[in-house]
C-alpha cells in the first residue's frame, strides 16, 4: 500500500462539546466580577491592589512551582488567576502586601501544588491559605480594625463580629435589605450578596458549577439558624441575617463548589453542602469564630472523600449472570 | 461537531441523524481498480499460504489464507491478487490485508445457489456471513449461546450515519422477506424491530414488536435497548449475546432477502460519507473498496494531519490509511479536518462531575479514569465498575480536562481479558 497521506490516528470519540479547563475558569472569574467591581467601588483602588497582587502572586507562585516540579507550565489554565482573585476576594482592602503574597503562596503550594497541582488537591486551596493567614495573624481579619479608616454611609461594624461581641441586638442595626446589597463592612468580594447570587445563578446554569452542593449548603445554612433562631430568639440570630453576612454566599458559590474537594454524586452533593451550612451556623452559634465558613467548608472536605462513596449501583451490578 | 449548548445545566441532547423523508438514491461507486480484502486471521511465514500472489480469483470465490484456518474472506470482484500483506487493526490485532487487481472478465463462482432452497443456519453460517450488513450468523450458531430474541436494528447506533433507516425506508418488503426466512431458518420466538422515535413503519408484520428508540445518543447502542426495550439489564462483563439476544442489521436482513431471491451473493454496501463540509452522501459502493476511491469519487481532498473515521464520530475507528476498505459492516465514513480535530490532553482528572451525570450506566468515571490511569485494571474491573460500561463515549466527550476517558476503558477491558486468559492459562498448567 503506497500511502503517502499521513493521517491522524487517534481513539473514539471523535467529537468534543468544546469545554476546557480554561474556560471553565474563566466563566468562573466572569462570575465573580459583579462582586469584585462593587468591592473596588466601594473600597477603592486599595482594594484593586489586592486582588491584582493577590492574582499575580498566585501566577507566580504557580510558575515557580512549575519550574521546582520540572513539569508543565500550567498558569495557562487560568486555575492559579482564578484562585488568586477568589482568595484577594477574601481579604479585607486594606491587607498588607506581604501577608496578600504570603497567603498566595500557601494557597498554591501548600492548597495545591503539594498534592500534584490541579485536580488532585483534598482541600479547596484557598481556604487553606485564607485558614493559615487567619490562624497566624487574626488581626487582619479583624474587619473593624480594618476597615477603620473608612467612612461609610451605612453601618460600619463587621455584621458577624458584632453579633460574636455585642449579641443578637445588633442584628436590628443591618436591614436585610443593606446587607443583600453591599452595605456591610466586610471582606473585598464578600459583601456584595446580590452580585455574588447573580454570579452563582449564571455558573449553575452554565453548568460550572453543581447547584446541588449550592442548594444544600444554603438549605443547611437556613435550617440550623432557624433552629437555633426558635429555640432560642434572644442569643441567636435569624436564618436571613446569616445567610447574607459574612462569607455565607461566597461560600455557598465560589467554595464550597471547588471541583476537586467536593463530591460528585447526588446523595453526597446534598449531605456534603448541608453539613457545611450547618457547621457554619454551628461555628457562629457556639464556636470562637465570628464567620464559621472557612473551617466548616475545610471540614467538609475532609469528609468528601469517604461520603462520596454513597453512589448509585451502576449499570448490571449485582445482576445474577443469567 | 455538536458543542456545548450555553445553558450547560441540563444535559446536552446529541440527535441521531435522521434518513429524508424521501431518501435520496446512493451514488454508484464504479468497482476500482484495486479492491482490497481484510481478512481476520494473521499471516505465518512458517506455513505455505493456500493463496498466493498472482493467482487468479473469481467473483464470490471463499478464500482462506491456510488449510486449517477458519476466518475467509469473499473476493467481491474477479481478478488477480497483486499483494498479501499484514495489517495492524486495533490493539495490535493483527489481520491480513489482501489486493486484488479487478479484470472486466467477471468470471464467478457462486457455491451458495445449490444451497439456497434449502437453507438453514449452517450454510448461512458458512455463506452468507460476509453480506453487506454483517449477519451475525456465527452468534446465531453458537452452541453457547441460547439466542431467544432477535433485534433488528432499523435505528443506526451511532450519529453520522443513516443507513440501517434508509433499508428501512426504501427496502420494506425485502425487509420483510428478510425476517420471514430469519424466522424460519433460526425458529427464534421474538423477533423485534427497532425504529428511530416518529418513524412510521410501512408495512405491518404481523406479530412482530416494534421498539421506538428515543432521537438522541446514545439511546439506540444494544445495552441501551436491552435496558430500555427489552427491561433485561445484562451483567457487568457479560455481552447482549450472553443473555440471549442478538442484535442484526436491516441491512443485513434485505441482503439475505435478496441473496435468496437471487440466489447469490451481492457485495453492495451502502455507506454513508460525511466530507469535511459536513455534507452527508449516500454512496453504494463494493465490498472492498478503498476508502480512497470514493473520496476521489466526490473530489474530496484529505490532507496530512486529516482524520478518517470508520464508523461513526462516537464508536468509530480512525484509520492510518486513506486505502481502507468498505467493509460488510462499515455503515459511515467520516472526514475531519486536521483544524477541528478537538485537542485532547493528559492532564488530570479535575473532579468536575459531567462525566457522572452523563453516564447512562452510572459509572463512577471519576475515580475509574484514575484506577485506569495508574494501571490498576483489576481493581477498576472489582470496585469502579469497569465492566459497566457500555461504551458511548460520552464521558470523553463532555470531558472538561479532555482526558480520552473512552481510551482509558478500552484499553482497559482489553487488558483485563489479557490478565483473566492469562490466569486461565496458569490455571490449567497447574
Amino acid at each position: 500500500m503506497s500511502n503517502k497521506i499521513k493521517l491522524t490516528v487517534s481513539h473514539a470519540p471523535f467529537w468534543h462539546n468544546g469545554d476546557s479547563v480554561g474556560k471553565m475558569n474563566l466563566n468562573i472569574m466572569l462570575a465573580a466580577m459583579p462582586a469584585v467591581i462593587f468591592g473596588i467601588i466601594q473600597f477603592g483602588v486599595p482594594a484593586l491592589g489586592v486582588i491584582l497582587l493577590a492574582i499575580a502572586s498566585s501566577m507566580f507562585w504557580e510558575l515557580i512551582m512549575n519550574f521546582a516540579t520540572k513539569r508543565r507550565l500550567s498558569i495557562g489554565d487560568f486555575d492559579a488567576a482564578l484562585l488568586g482573585l477568589l482568595f484577594g476576594m477574601m481579604l479585607p482592602a486594606t491587607t498588607p502586601w506581604w501577608v496578600v503574597i504570603t497567603g498566595a503562596l500557601v494557597t498554591i503550594v501548600i492548597g495545591k501544588q503539594i498534592y500534584g497541582g490541579l485536580g488532585a488537591n483534598p482541600f479547596n486551596p484557598v481556604l487553606v491559605g485564607l485558614a493559615i493567614l487567619m490562624v497566624s495573624w487574626p488581626g487582619y481579619f479583624d474587619f473593624d480594625a480594618a476597615l477603620l479608616n473608612y467612612e461609610f454611609s451605612h453601618e460600619a461594624l463587621a455584621p458577624l463580629a458584632a453579633l460574636k461581641h455585642q449579641g443578637v441586638d445588633v442584628v436590628g442595626f443591618f436591614p436585610i435589605l443593606q446587607l443583600v446589597m453591599g452595605k456591610q463592612a466586610g471582606a473585598i468580594g464578600s459583601t456584595f450578596g446580590l452580585g455574588i447570587i447573580i454570579g452563582g445563578i449564571y455558573l449553575i446554569l452554565r453548568g460550572y458549577i453543581r447547584w446541588e452542593i449550592t442548594i444544600s449548603y444554603i438549605a443547611g445554612i437556613i435550617i440550623t439558624a432557624l433552629i437555633f433562631n426558635l429555640s432560642n430568639a434572644e442569643n441567636y440570630a435569624g436564618p436571613m441575617f446569616h445567610l447574607f453576612a459574612g462569607y455565607t454566599l461566597f461560600g455557598a458559590i465560589f467554595l464550597a463548589t471547588e471541583n476537586s474537594s467536593s463530591p460528585v454524586n447526588l446523595i453526597p452533593m446534598l449531605i456534603y453542602g448541608f453539613f457545611g451550612g450547618f457547621m457554619v451556623i454551628l461555628i457562629r452559634n457556639i464556636g470562637a469564630f465570628p464567620d464559621g465558613t472557612v473551617f466548616a467548608i475545610l471540614l467538609i472536605n475532609l469528609i468528601n472523600p469517604l461520603i462520596d462513596y454513597i453512589r448509585p449501583k451502576a449499570l448490571g451490578r449485582g445482576v445474577n449472570n443469567a | 461537531m455538536i458543542k456545548q449548548p450555553f445553558i450547560g445545566l441540563s444535559q446536552p441532547k446529541i440527535k441521531y441523524d435522521l434518513v429524508e423523508a424521501e431518501p435520496k438514491e446512493p451514488e454508484v461507486i464504479p468497482v476500482p481498480k484495486n479492491i482490497l480484502l481484510l481478512l481476520n486471521d494473521s499471516l505465518n511465514s512458517a506455513k505455505i499460504t493456500l493463496i498466493n500472489k498472482g493467482d487468479q480469483v473469481k467473483k464470490g470465490e471463499k478464500l482462506f489464507l491456510y488449510k486449517e484456518s477458519s476466518e475467509h474472506v469473499i473476493s467481491s470482484s474477479s481478478g488477480v491478487i497483486k499483494k498479501i500483506e499484514s495489517y495492524a487493526g486495533e490493539f495490535g490485532d493483527i489481520k491480513t490485508s489482501l489486493v486484488i487487481e479487478t479484470d472486466t472478465k467477471d468470471e464467478s463462482v457462486n457455491d451458495f445457489a445449490e444451497h439456497a432452497d434449502n437453507l438453514d443456519l449452517e450454510i448461512a453460517a458458512r455463506f452468507l456471513k460476509l453480506l453487506p450488513g454483517a449477519p451475525p450468523f456465527e452468534t446465531l450458531t453458537d452452541p453457547t449461546k441460547k439466542i431467544h430474541t432477535l433485534v433488528i436494528s432499523g435505528a443506526d447506533q451511532d450519529l453520522s450515519s443513516t443507513t440501517r433507516q434508509y433499508f428501512l425506508k426504501t427496502a420494506s418488503e425485502d425487509l420483510k422477506e428478510g425476517i420471514q426466512i430469519l424466522k424460519k431458518i433460526t425458529s427464534i420466538p421474538k423477533i423485534v424491530l427497532t425504529v428511530p422515535e416518529g418513524f412510521r413503519v410501512e408495512t405491518e408484520i404481523s406479530g412482530m414488536q416494534v421498539f421506538n428508540i428515543p432521537s438522541d445518543y446514545p439511546h439506540a447502542l444494544p445495552k441501551m435497548i436491552m435496558k430500555e426495550q427489552l427491561q433485561t439489564i445484562v451483567p457487568a462483563g457479560s455481552s447482549c449475546e450472553d443473555t440471549g439476544v442478538c442484535f442484526i442489521s436491516s441491512e443485513a436482513v434485505v441482503s439475505l432477502a435478496k441473496a435468496c431471491r437471487d440466489k447469490r451473493m451481492n457485495f453492495d454496501k451502502i455507506v454513508c460519507i460525511t466530507g469535511k463540509d459536513g455534507v452527508q452522501r449516500r454512496v453504494n459502493a463494493t465490498i472492498g473498496t478503498p476508502v480512497a476511491n470514493i473520496l476521489k469519487h466526490f473530489n474530496i481532498h484529505v490532507n496530512d494531519q486529516d482524520r478518517l473515521i470508520v464508523g461513526g464520530p462516537f464508536k468509530g475507528l480512525a484509520t492510518f490509511t486513506i486505502f481502507h476498505p468498505v467493509q460488510a459492516h462499515t455503515d459511515s465514513i467520516i472526514i475531519q479536518d486536521s483544524d477541528s480535530i478537538p485537542h485532547i490532553s493528559d492532564s488530570a482528572c479535575i473532579n468536575c462531575g459531567k462525566c457522572i451525570k452523563i453516564c447512562p450506566a452510572k459509572i463512577p468515571v471519576n475515580l475509574l479514569v484514575r484506577q485506569l490511569e495508574a494501571n490498576l485494571f483489576e481493581d477498576a474491573a472489582e470496585k469502579f465498575d469497569l465492566e459497566s460500561c457500555i461504551e458511548c463515549g460520552l464521558c470523553s466527550y463532555v470531558c472538561t480536562a479532555k482526558i480520552p476517558i473512552f481510551q482509558y476503558i478500552r484499553l482497559g477491558k482489553h487488558e483485563l481479558l489479557r490478565i483473566k486468559a492469562e490466569a486461565e492459562t496458569e490455571d490449567a498448567n497447574v
